[in-house]
């Protein structure tokens, strides 16, 4: 059984993809200060604000995107494969949200701080 | 009347089957009636306990300057009051109401793992009594429930009482963790036939979420425990800065579980919430699945606001920033419930009934400290009230809000189940309001105390600092709350005496728990239903009747076997028939065993704790042979059913759900373990790994090639089993044990010639823990292979009977990721950097 629109691992999938983007992006702050911390003075244009800002943006372009390939699939099946399929989109579209807005900070504060 | 006699029959046929055994052998139940019971009776004493502790403490901090409890006694006290409410309160209890309702309410005779949850009852009672002694014996912990270090660590703490909570907590963690891994597999793998994910009830999507957070949540703070009860009993260096380690990372660890136990704690309470509300509106739900989509939100985002509790501790302000979002995120699932409920009340008629009494002051005190959550969650606000009773103020908001009313609220609901009468609504409303009242004036007020800056676990204070009149307020409120409490328990006490006999269904609930007789019998269902709605009740009053007259599915004994369906995860299709062990002595003899290895442990008697060990084990091994085709369990006969077949004939039970859960927990403990080393790299002010790496290169690649080779050959013989060859398997198997043995020989090899120092460098002390990590998972892969194998030539694993070499293979190929992954981690990543 592939990995179909209306799997339950959806459920879980975005949200893991959530949870793994949070520890690569502490535990990355918390490493990239330790090596090499940029100047202070840079503030919130620092080379780490920089890397994690467009990796943040990835992560919520590919979720966004697994979201609306889930609620594509669910128009012509039955009610539970709809309920899942719809819930696996909305759950994709809530995780895409929770990093767009744990990530607001990176565009306002230095990182080192 | 001959439709009756058979009816009647059939019921003391089951009743045999399914029944308890009389007078002492009540020990020996495993049925989750029992079980579940036991768990909220036990529960309710625990809270007794704290609730008294948290009446002293509240005495002695009523006036200022006072000292009816000295410094030290009060260290103990309220260390021992936050350690009773989470870990022997609440989380039991919880798991206790879930134990009982689970299977009712999803249309199953009993829980996938019976024995399983009897031993995690025995875990929980015997570790919630030592832990408990120790106040007794005036030697209980006194360093906070949350057992920061170096306070807690053998240096400032020299006395037993840290390791009466390491060892304690982490033995009933036992219990959490058994009744998580029963609880995911039955709701996944038991449903009755035809409830899909869409049509289960809203309660079960609550325990599922709490039970995978136990399941990922539990596993740094025992891993914390082993590793700072190595630090005192053994002293390796994992906490100390001298050698390398870091007080931080404690914290991180303990606080990694520590959030998301509010969380678990919360769930459960929020599920019961879900389910009266509909009931007592009188209408279904609103936003089933919002609060579904909610409830799984929720369990992901509370894993990440765990450094909000360590926002003082010097961490860069981008970081905290991180956390201060995703803690004021976590509010918007918690708010898309309250909007729900708040909706269905509203587009409902509402049955004003005592249940409802409590459930209406969790709507009013949960939604006060969920905002004060939010206050919380700002940093800069945050610096100000930190350690002070604000903190105190706002998290008894949000626990006896948040799950106390709740769950009382769900008591009073279910009684009629277990006692076939319903509640007083003048002694429950007078508990009530006492409760609500006293609770109010004592926590609302000490807001205002903290803002003041009242810091906490201070015995006294001076007299002055404008604390005084709040103090004595908070302290008669508590007295009015404890009343209330008393009020609440002659309340449950006189209802079993004198409650109004109950009519079946009183409430007029919807979901399926209500189908069963009044009082409960031990097996539920006589006949199990299929299935097609969220509201079976609703649809179909008459379902009870025709349960009990066994007019749906598996109304027969079959060959004496207590059984249950077994469905498909998502669609709830029916898959199997599963068999489930009958009364057992195992779970209190493991039980027993374990409490032995504890207590050496704590007394320092450490060749009692090994030999304890050695008796659990074989106990346990014991255990595991009683099952699928041995004789006790379910042999083979040529009447087997196969439309479904029996779980054990099949290739995917419910055991190897619980194998691949257990192994996500350890998954857990191994993560855990992977970032203590990370951590204490990059972190540990005085971190010092050597040049050259201690472990001996070519021996540990042929200790893995040993493994590699055994995990290959395995798979290759579970596969042909699978094709339906049998002729290699038994000698298969032994030379898989074989391998397996070597693999852990070379590994000792490899641990002896390291000559590692692990009191001296806490780089040592990790290499060491994970050295015994692989040793220990390759030492029982091995065994458990050899067993498999001894099982084949005793006909108990066969082409009709090939399920158990299934639920082992993950087992291996685990042990071979985590080998690999160390190898990674602890020799490739140190040599490239």
């Amino acid at each position: 059984m592939g990995l179909t629109r209306t799997h339950p691992l959806h459920l879980i999938l975005g949200l893991s993809v959530w949870a793994v983007w949070f520890v690569v992006l502490y535990g990355g702050l918390s490493v990239a200060c330790k090596l090499a911390p940029p100047d202070p003075a840079a503030g919130a244009l620092s080379w780490i604000n920089m890397l994690l800002l467009p990796l943040t943006l990835v992560v919520v372009a590919l979720l966004a995107w697994a979201a609306r390939w889930c609620w594509q699939g669910h128009a012509d099946s039955d009610s539970l494969k709809r309920f899942m399929a719809r819930s696996a989109a909305c759950l994709y579209l809530l995780s895409a949200l929770a990093t767009l807005a744990v990530a607001m900070p990176i565009l306002f504060l230095p990182p080192c701080i | 009347m001959s439709e009756q006699q058979d009816n009647a029959q059939l019921h003391a046929q089951f009743d045999r089957v399914w029944g308890n055994l009389p007078g002492i052998g009540a020990l020996a139940a495993v049925n989750h009636t029992s079980v579940g019971l036991r768990f909220i009776v036990t529960g309710l004493f625990f809270f007794l306990v704290g609730g008294l502790l948290a009446m002293l403490l509240r005495t002695q901090l009523a006036l200022p300057e006072q000292s009816i409890i000295g410094a030290d006694l009060y260290s103990q006290l309220f260390t021992m009051h936050g350690t009773l409410m989470m870990f022997l309160f609440a989380i039991p209890i919880l798991e206790g109401v879930a134990m009982y309702l689970v299977p009712k309410m999803i249309g199953a005779r009993d829980l996938a793992f019976p024995r399983l949850g009897a031993m995690g009852y025995f875990c929980y009672l015997f570790g919630g009594l030592i832990i408990l002694s120790s106040l007794l014996l005036n030697i209980a912990p006194d360093s906070g429930w949350f057992m920061y270090t170096p306070l807690s660590s053998s240096t400032f703490s020299p006395g037993p009482g840290s390791d009466f909570w390491l060892l304690g907590i982490t033995f009933v963690e036992i219990s959490s963790m058994t009744g998580a891994i029963e609880l995911i597999v039955s709701i996944l793998r038991t449903r009755a036939n035809g409830m899909s994910l869409r049509q289960m009830p809203l309660f079960c999507w609550y325990i599922l979420a709490m039970a995978l957070m136990i399941v990922f949540g539990f596993p740094p703070l025992i891993l914390a425990s082993i590793l700072l009860e190595l630090e005192r009993a053994a002293g390796m260096v994992f906490f100390e800065v001298a050698g390398g380690g870091d007080p931080l990372l404690w914290q991180h660890l303990f606080w990694l579980f520590g959030h998301p136990e509010v969380y678990i704690i919360f769930l459960p309470a929020a599920g019961i919430v879900s389910t009266l509300i509909p009931v007592f509106a009188r209408r279904p739900i609103v936003g089933y699945r919002w609060i579904v989509l909610a409830v799984i939100v929720m369990g992901f985002i509370s894993f990440g606001l765990w450094v909000h509790h360590m926002f003082t501790v010097g961490i860069p302000q981008l970081a905290q920033a991180f956390f201060s979002m995703a803690s004021m995120l976590v509010a918007i699932p918690t708010t898309i419930q309250v909007f729900a409920w708040l909706a269905t009340l509203w587009t409902g008629r509402v049955v004003w009934n005592l249940p409802m009494l409590w459930i209406l002051g969790f709507l009013i005190i949960f939604v006060a400290g969920g905002l004060t959550g939010v206050m919380l969650a700002l940093v800069p606000f945050n610096w100000q009230v930190h350690d002070t009773h604000f903190v105190v103020a706002h998290l008894h908001y949000v626990l006896v809000g948040g799950m106390l009313f709740p769950l009382i609220a769900g008591l009073y609901y279910w009684l009629p189940h277990v006692s076939g009468r319903m509640p007083s609504n003048v002694l429950g409303a007078w508990a009530f309001w006492l409760v609500f009242i006293g609770f109010n004036v004592t926590f609302l007020l000490m807001h205002l105390t903290g803002l003041l800056g009242m810091p906490r676990r201070v015995y006294t204070y001076e007299a002055g600092l404008g604390w005084d009149w709040l103090n004595l307020l908070s302290t008669i409120g508590g007295f009015i709350m404890a009343i209330g409490i008393a009020m609440f328990l002659l309340d449950i006490g006189m209802h079993f005496r004198f409650g109004r006999r109950a009519p079946r269904n009183p409430w007029a609930a919807d979901t399926l728990e209500w189908a069963v007789a009044m009082p409960v019998t031990t097996y539920n269902f006589i006949s199990l239903p299929t299935i097609r709605s969220r509201h079976p009740l609703w649809d179909n009053p008459q379902l009870p009747d025709e349960i009990e007259r066994g007019e749906h599915s598996l109304a027969t004994i079959h060959h004496g076997l207590r059984e249950t369906w077994g469905s498909d995860a998502v669609s709830g299709r029916l898959r199997e028939r599963v068999h489930l062990p009958s009364n057992s002595w195992i779970p209190l003899q493991a039980g027993l065993a374990l409490t032995v290895v504890c207590l050496g442990l704590l007394l320092k008697s450490y060749w009692l704790a090994l030999a304890a060990v050695l008796v659990s084990t074989v106990i346990m091994l014991r255990w595991s042979w009683h099952n699928g085709g041995h004789p006790r369990a379910a042999p083979l006969r040529a009447d087997d059913p196969c439309d479904p077949p029996l779980h054990s004939r099949t290739l995917d039970g419910p055991g190897r759900w619980g194998m691949l859960l257990t192994l996500m927990a350890n998954g857990s403990l191994y993560a855990s373990l992977l970032f203590g080393w990370f951590y204490l790299w990059t972190a540990a002010p005085q971190w010092q790994a050597p040049e050259q790496g201690p472990l001996d290169v070519p021996l540990l690649l042929a200790s893995g090639l040993g493994l590699s080779l055994a995990v290959a050959l395995y798979h290759w013989l579970n596969r042909q089993l699978q094709r339906g060859s049998t002729s290699q398997l038994a000698g298969g198997l032994w030379l898989v044990a074989l391998l397996g043995v070597v693999h852990v020989l070379l590994l000792v090899w490899v641990l002896l010639l390291a000559e590692l120092s692990p009191t001296g460098s806490a780089y040592d002390a990790v290499l060491t823990v994970m050295l015994c990590y692989l040793l220990f998972h390759g030492a029982l892969a091995a065994l458990l292979s050899a067993m498999q194998a001894v099982r084949v030539q005793r006909g108990y694993v066969s082409v009709r009977l090939p399920y158990e070499p299934q639920v082992l293979q993950p087992f291996w190929s685990y042990t071979l990721g985590v080998f690999w992954l160390g190898f990674a981690a602890f020799i490739l990543l140190p040599m490239a950097w």
